[in-house]
């Protein structure tokens, strides 16, 4: 606090006006934080919102539309930060009330890859095609792009990608004289083997728990057997043919007949099945990019520098899938600047702010030159060479009721793997999901 | 203390008031081993590295210790303003309950209103109202208000919550005080208030002091309103903030166990004086007959 | 005061009917800020919700038409609605019981004096202090079938031979959760039994023992009578509240394993936070509100006959 001149410093009284003021002024300005945003506006500037699930790293998404507006005079972005992405119902639930009113707030915001159908089948996404060439979609991932159209409009820009991977423990493989798995048979048979001898105590982990990630994990093996959950038009289902069914009864038997799998893991997402993979305790791990940052840590992981990373195993004869994930920008379809947002959004998923984000907040680029880029290279070089990974990861059911079908997967799927009853599981799930994409 | 010879009779050998002794002390010591048990192990927990987490044989001791997380959270993850915010508002939800709740439950218990069953059962109803269907109408009200990122949005919708179970608490202990008090009161020319605060509540404070605590830790603990409610530092709350810690997946467990340390020992603390001077103070004969 | 002479009038006898007039009004006036505050949160909402149960609102979609019964009748022909709904039947009978045993047991303790009963007073409120997000993720360390201590301890006593799958397995998932909540919130019932036995004169029961009754004997016949209000109120609040039990069994299992802790505060949020259908997760909460309303019920109407019966 600041003395005032002229003034004997007596404690009680001016203390507590003092703190009257400080507790006003933080009270208002906790009030007014949302109007009054991080800086102070320039004159005749384009006022316009920008809504995001709350990611951090180095630096804060805060920092950067700082310095956006730090670049330029013509436009202001006040950032609303929604609850992190591990909480990504209450994000979704967030930026659904705000859409839905359809008044033009956020113009832009970020979406999770799987909401993108839903938001533009609301109508609440601005279509991009007559704003953004085609030269320029084409310097991002084809996989990703695919992601953001619905009904073949381009209704999202893309920010950052990640997919699942194979991590396995280098050391243990060199010492059993295996090589990395490139079918699930070679993987269980190394699995085996290594466990066997005592060298792990658990063979290969994945995420069991009834919730998103099973069916990240459901997709990543129906893929690889060359299944799908739902056609590419939207309404044929396609979870009770025979390679998926093949696909989910193979995950049912890493637990229960191959026995590389504790049976824990049904309750297990993200987390619970990343701890025993960085303890030592188990040979391979099915999981997203964040692990490996960890692995390396020595305060958090007991393999430091034991560890390798792989695409995904397939069955034989079929190719790897693993499960596509990450945030994606939109453009508010009410939104009353739409030159405004546009300019925004392309300088957020321009090469040099991809780049940033990939230095500073570990967000993998969705832009295939940035990968080839040095600075990478140099300071994630784990990221550099995750290229392939992310050139073949499958997307989830695109339908603009996923969060349904979602749930009646996890429902199903989770039955299936506690039951043993794989097909009449995946029957049930076929014929309720017909029920809901209206077949 | 009740009189040792009015405990008769043996039990196996031994005097009955010794079993009693044994089996009081035996279940102190559960207590003591249920409760503190998994907050002990927080406290080794945050002490330690993480992947000391998950080593074959769990060790239960912090060696080697490390001060990194406590560090990390107030450094880096700006507890301490997380903090603040939850002493404000837990604070004002409070004071607001147990004065509107205690006009509320004396009217209720004493004043003889008609229909007060009636009232108390609608009292009862706000509550039965599953708060998961009221966040997103609130949610709405809140933003048409321009009242999101405020203290304010955040004690109303606690006070709201944490009425009915005050406002019955205090109904019940104010039933259960001797009307024959109230009378002796009235005859000496006390009105509603003055018997409310000279009499019933001092005689009932041990009540009150445990309604207001559980209303503040309930104040303290609520997520759903906060995280919906809140999105700024300035005026998050501690679950929200410790819900924060997770980036995308990775969840910091060293980080989260020291938050909850620092949450739990001034909690602790706070019971620990308020039991022993006031209520101590008053279980020692003090209900006047 | 003026009104002092009307109310003098009033407190001849229990039980005698009270006058309208002029000693009604400061009375409601002491209930108005409370009632006011409550309505003022409540009354939109769960109008709203109400409203909004008989149509097929979607955030999502355009929908938005009236749909008379047809949300509840659906609700009632859905399995996945009274999986839900035995769950937490289930779950709030067992949490109920277990906390007020075991609350009643612990304030009864609790209530005597011996060295250190201050420091165990306080070590007692320690789950309930701690914020749910904490011990939903503490609760999932410590019964994690691999590496969790209590699999560790128990191993280690003898008590098991093998780990137990606590929440990967339809079995025991339930149970997990129940556990962790009969932790978490025993010392809400136990600090209000605790003040509840506080507030009845000891002379009752050292009367009762001087004239030859066992303890024994004096608890169940001089304190639980008198304790039976606070007992019935905090077990009512107790009950509703599990009856919405959410943060627990979305953070630690999310409905599963195979739905098998799936409860209706989990399966509404699920419809209305992730499928957007505003219409049947409002029927869904009406139906929860229904439910607790036959549990408020019950618990009321014995709960008003012992007070009646204690009025004095």
């Amino acid at each position: 606090m600041t003395k005032i001149p002229g003034r004997a410093q007596r404690s009680g009284g001016l203390f507590r006006r003092d703190l009257l003021k400080l507790s006003g002024v933080a009270l208002g300005a906790g009030a007014a934080a949302p109007i009054l945003g991080r800086s102070r506006p320039a004159r005749a500037a384009t006022e316009i919102t920008f809504a995001s699930a709350k990611f951090f790293g180095k630096e804060t998404i805060a920092q950067l539309v700082d310095a956006y507006n730090a670049s330029q005079d013509k436009v202001h972005v006040t950032y609303r930060e929604l609850p992190p992405p591990s909480a990504s119902t209450e994000v979704h639930q967030a930026l659904v009330q705000q859409l839905a009113r359809r008044n033009g707030a956020p113009d832009v915001f970020t979406q999770d890859i799987i909401w993108i159908a839903e938001f533009a089948a609301a109508g609440w996404s601005l279509p991009l095609d007559e704003h953004i060439d085609a030269s320029e979609i084409g310097a991002y991932f084809p996989g990703l792009v695919a992601g953001c159209k619905w009904q073949g409009k381009l209704v999202a820009l893309p920010w950052f990608v990640d997919s699942g991977m194979l991590y396995y423990r280098r050391d243990l493989l060199e010492a059993a004289g295996a090589k990395v798995p490139e079918t699930w048979p070679e993987l269980v048979e190394t699995a085996k083997t290594i466990t066997g001898a005592g060298q792990a105590k658990l063979g290969f982990l994945w995420q069991g728990k009834q919730a998103e990630v099973l069916v990240c994990d459901l997709v990543s093996f129906t893929g690889s057997n060359g299944g799908a959950i739902l056609d590419a038009d939207g309404k044929t289902v396609r979870i009770a043919d025979p390679a998926a069914v093949e696909a989910v009864q193979f995950m049912h038997d890493t637990i229960a007949t191959h026995k590389i799998s504790p049976p824990d893991l049904l309750s297990w997402d993200e987390e619970p099945s990343r701890r025993p993979f960085t303890a030592g305790q188990a040979v391979f791990l099915r999981n997203w990019s964040y692990v490996y940052g960890i692995s390396q840590d020595a305060g958090e992981s007991s393999v430091v520098g034991k560890v390798g990373v792989a695409p995904l195993p397939h069955f034989p004869g079929k190719s790897s899938a693993a499960s596509l994930g990450g945030y994606q920008y939109g453009v508010n379809a009410s939104s009353k600047n739409q030159e405004a947002a546009l300019d925004f959004v392309r300088w957020m998923s321009s090469p040099e702010t991809q780049l940033r984000f990939a230095l500073q907040l570990g967000l993998a680029p969705t832009r295939q030159a940035v990968f080839d880029h040095p600075d990478l290279a140099k300071a994630q070089p784990f990221m550099a060479q995750l290229k392939p990974v992310f050139l073949g990861a499958t997307p989830r059911p695109v339908t603009p009721k996923y969060p349904q079908v979602s749930l009646v997967l996890q429902s199903e799927v989770s039955k299936a793997l506690a039951s043993g009853d794989v097909k009449g599981a995946l029957e049930a799930a076929k014929s309720r999901i017909e029920t809901i994409v209206g077949v | 203390m009740t009189p040792l010879s009015a405990l008769r009779g043996r039990l196996l050998g031994l005097p009955v008031w010794v079993w009693r002794g044994v089996l009081l002390h035996a279940g102190a010591l559960f207590i003591v081993a249920w409760s503190a048990g998994p907050f002990l192990w927080q406290l080794s927990t945050s002490l330690q590295e993480d992947k000391a987490l998950v080593a074959d044989t769990p060790s239960y001791l912090p060696i080697p210790a490390t001060l990194e997380h406590f560090v990390n959270i107030f450094t880096v993850k700006q507890f301490q303003l997380y903090l603040l915010n939850s002493v404000i508002v837990a604070g004002a939800t409070t004071l607001f309950c147990l004065v509107l709740g205690a006009l509320a439950a004396f009217a209720l218990a004493r004043l003889n209103i008609r229909g007060r069953f009636g009232i108390l059962g609608l009292i009862l109803s706000i509550s039965m109202f599953p708060q998961i269907a009221i966040v997103a109408p609130l949610y709405l009200l809140a933003t048409a208000m321009d009242l999101l990122d405020t203290y304010t949005v955040l004690v109303v919708v606690y006070v709201a919550l944490g009425l009915p179970l005050v406002i019955w608490v205090l109904f019940g202990y104010f039933h259960s005080i001797p009307r024959e008090i109230d009378d002796a009161a009235r005859m000496d020319g006390a009105g509603p208030l003055t018997i409310l605060f000279r009499v019933t509540l001092p005689m009932s404070l041990p009540g009150v002091v445990t309604t207001g605590l559980l209303g503040f830790i309930a104040a303290w603990n609520e997520f759903m309103f906060a995280l919906a409610f809140t999105s700024d530092i300035g005026t998050q709350t501690v679950p929200v903030g410790i819900a924060n810690f997770t980036n995308l997946y990775y969840v910091p467990w060293g980080d989260i166990a020291a938050a909850s340390v620092v949450v739990t020992v001034p909690l602790v603390l706070l019971v620990l004086t308020f039991q022993r001077h006031i209520i101590a103070g008053l279980t020692q004969g003090a209900v006047k007959e | 005061m003026a009104m002092t002479g009307s109310i003098a009038h009033r407190i001849a006898g229990p039980g005698r009917r009270f006058r309208l007039g002029s000693a009604q009004a400061p009375a409601l006036l002491l209930l108005l800020p409370a009632v006011g505050a409550l309505a003022a949160v409540s009354v939109y909402p769960v109008g709203l919700g109400l409203w909004l149960s008989f149509r097929d609102t979607s955030l999502a979609a355009p929908d938005d038409a009236f749909l008379g019964l047809r949300n509840y009748h659906d609700l009632i022909a859905d399995p996945t609605f009274w999986n839900a709904w035995a769950h937490t039947v289930e779950f709030t009978v067992a949490s109920t019981v277990a906390e007020t045993v075991l609350g009643l047991g612990m304030a009864l303790i609790l209530y005597e004096w011996f060295i250190g009963r201050g420091l165990v007073r306080a070590a007692m409120l320690i789950p309930w202090a701690i914020p749910t997000v904490v011990t939903s993720k503490m609760f999932g360390w410590l019964f994690d079938g691999q590496n969790g201590i209590v699999n560790h301890l128990l191993r280690v006593t003898g008590l098991i031979d093998q780990n137990v799958n606590w929440y990967g397995s339809t079995d025991t998932a339930l149970l997990t959760i129940i556990i962790a909540d009969v932790w978490k919130t025993t010392p809400f019932m136990a600090l209000l039994l605790l003040a509840g036995l506080q507030t009845i004169p000891r002379s009752l029961s050292e009367a009762a023992l001087v004239d030859g009754a066992g303890p024994w004997a004096t608890f169940w016949r001089v304190r639980l009578p008198l304790l039976m209000p606070t007992l019935l109120i905090a077990a009512l609040f107790r009950a509703l509240d599990a009856f919405r039990i959410f943060d627990l069994v979305y953070v630690l299992t999310g409905g599963g394993p195979a739905d098998s802790t799936e409860t209706l505060s989990t399966l509404t949020y699920k419809t209305l936070f992730s499928t957007l259908q505003f219409g049947y997760g409002s029927a869904m909460a009406a139906l929860m509100f229904a439910t607790e309303v036959l549990i408020a019920g019950v618990f009321g109407a014995v709960l008003i006959r012992k007070l009646r019966e204690t009025e004095r």
